[in-house]
């Protein structure tokens, strides 16, 4: 017996299943079979308390579609997708260009913008919602010191919150594409610069020219999973508005757990708007995924 | 000669520029988190001071006190070292294996299993996090070590990784341990394995972030006090608003981020190498 198992070890081929099983049983058991029964769930009347199961057809979704708040967290979600992400892009493109070089200076501001990658947005949420206070806030405190801006309260202001929560996104996510991007500009060779140099281009034409063209694909990949997160986004929304004032910070994923987890702790119903939201990710992720296929093959 | 003076010119702007906006981001990025450490050893009665203060007259350690009186902090933090850590070292394991079977192994099935393990990638937490709930429901997994752990020991994306380190390495090492009579577990601990220290390390380190980081899969996996973890307990504790005071917020924040900052310190090329390393394969 001993010795039918040691030959096994032996083998490549029928190792190979071994290395595999830990991994394969794990994603079957909690990848797969979750998947496949999403959109079972999303047809069936199921709480949390299994107090009366039982399939309810298109019901769900229906009444998803009649929801003005599933609407009204669509909404939201897509303006802070479209705020969000480009902002998030831009910012680390121009901060990795800056300090994309290996000077001391390049290489101790690289190490700063990373940090708040690394900070929990628990954390963040809750310095953030401290920091912008109305009453307690420092500032608000200097808004209306230096510029006179009084009543100024971030979060709590249905006008302000949603810019609020776009902005510490940035701040604390920037960092992120920013390493993405200064990985893709010391790629590119130096060779391309220099002969740029020589044909008399500015810094900023061989920003233009050289950089931006060089890095394309980084930039596509920043788009796709900053675009496929910020549909997701949650964790910010969480701790410091919880989806108020009136709704206005209300996301999609806010608005699942809030439906599955907590009253009316309808399950049937949270699957079903998560079924809306995977529509709408591969809506928006497949045209650029497309895209960037087809510029490859052109 | 007018060429050279104006882009000469121009170098010196987008220097000042350069430098200028650079050091001016440093402190918006490090100002918020300055104010936390303060915060978080100032007396309350500073906190709510007006004008607000960065640093206090004096270093109290009261918040510190209150958070673990008023939440049971010590039980978050071992519930954070427990789920982070062994859910990293596990992932780590089952990951390299299931990289290098895909990269250096030849066997039946290879593709076809690397394909469906990749489309598990595609498809986003949120869409199944409600049948995940479910299933660990009917498994008695709800609120257990087990529970939390166990989904998170290995990832798609980690077996992708893997698979691209053990790829790079050349082709003859794994033959001449054949040779010598090494068996296939031999060859992947002793040998492989050592080999591509830097991306398990990188790839710990991705683990180690994400899952001490992460809110909404503890927030839905653990509903007993006792078995949350530091993000989900805190953020609870301050949107319930259970608490009148700031000061312990503070301290709670200090308290999750300060580990994986030390952390960061030594290591920080891993930390910056598991974002970028996302970036590349894709």
């Amino acid at each position: 017996m001993v010795e039918k198992i040691k030959v096994y070890w032996y083998r490549q081929d029928k190792v190979a299943y071994v290395f595999l099983a830990p991994s394969l049983l794990i994603l079957f058991l909690f990848n797969f079979i979750p998947l496949l029964c999403s959109v079972g769930i999303a047809f069936m009347d199921l709480d949390i308390f299994f107090s009366s199961p039982g399939f309810a057809g298109i019901a769900n979704f229906a009444k998803a579609l009649q929801d003005e708040r599933v609407w009204n967290a669509l909404k939201n979600t897509l303006v802070f997708a479209v705020t969000e992400v480009p902002l998030q892009i831009l910012c680390g493109l121009l901060v990795a260009a800056a300090v994309s070089g290996t000077t001391l200076f390049s290489k101790t501001a690289r190490t700063v913008f990373f940090i708040p990658v690394v900070c929990s947005m628990t954390a963040v949420g809750i310095v953030w919602s401290l920091l912008l206070d109305g009453t307690i806030g420092m500032v608000p405190y200097f808004c209306r010191q230096l510029f006179g801006i009084t009543g100024l309260n971030f979060f709590r202001d249905p006008n302000t919150a949603m810019g609020t929560v776009v902005t510490m996104t940035v701040w604390k996510n920037f960092g992120y594409t920013m390493s993405i991007l200064v990985v893709g500009i010391q790629a590119i060779s130096t060779d391309l610069f220099e002969a740029a140099r020589i044909d008399g281009a500015s810094r900023i034409q061989q920003f233009f020219h050289v950089t931006i063209p060089g890095i394309l694909p980084s930039l596509g990949f920043c788009l796709i999973t900053n675009m496929i997160g910020s549909i997701q986004v949650f964790d910010q929304v969480y701790v410091t508005t919880q989806g108020g004032p009136q709704y206005r910070t209300e996301t999609l994923v806010q608005y699942i757990y809030k439906t599955g987890f907590s009253n009316p702790y309808d399950l049937g119903y949270a699957s079903a708007i998560s079924v809306l939201m995977l529509t709408v990710i591969l809506g928006m992720s497949l045209p650029v995924y497309f895209g960037m296929f087809r510029k490859e093959e052109g | 000669m007018h060429k050279y003076r104006k882009t000469d010119v121009e170098r010196l702007a987008l220097g000042v520029i350069k430098y200028g906006l650079s050091l001016l981001l440093m402190m918006i990025v490090l100002f918020p988190l300055l104010w936390l450490f303060c915060g978080s050893i100032k007396p309350e009665k500073e906190i709510l001071s007006y004008p607000p203060t960065l640093f206090g007259s004096k270093i109290s350690y009261k918040s510190f006190a209150r958070i673990f009186r008023n939440i049971p902090m010590a039980v978050y933090l071992k519930n954070t070292l427990i789920f982070a850590g062994f859910s990293t070292a596990f992932a780590v394991l089952f990951d390299a294996m299931s990289g290098y079977a895909f990269a250096r192994l030849r066997f039946k099935g290879k593709n076809v299993i690397f394909v469906i393990v990749l489309l598990t990638m595609m498809v986003p937490y949120q869409v199944m996090m409600i049948p995940l709930f479910l299933e660990s429901h009917f498994m008695g997994l709800l609120n257990t070590y087990p529970g939390l752990i166990l989904p998170k020991v290995t990832t798609a994306f980690g077996i992708f990784m893997m698979r691209s380190y053990f790829a790079a390495l050349p082709k003859e090492l794994e033959e001449a341990a054949r040779v010598d009579g090494l068996n296939e577990i031999g060859i992947f601990f002793r040998i492989m394995l050592p080999l591509v220290k830097p991306g398990v390390m990188t790839l710990g380190i991705f683990h180690l972030m994400n899952n001490w980081n992460d809110l909404l899969y503890p927030l839905m996996m653990t509903s007993d006090t006792k078995m949350r973890t530091l993000s989900a307990g805190l953020a609870l504790f301050v949107g319930e608003r259970a608490t009148t005071y700031y000061g312990p917020q503070l301290a709670g924040a200090v308290i999750s981020i300060t580990p994986l900052l030390m952390l960061y310190i030594f290591f920080q090329k891993y930390f910056v190498n598991s974002v970028v390393s996302s970036g590349i394969k894709g």
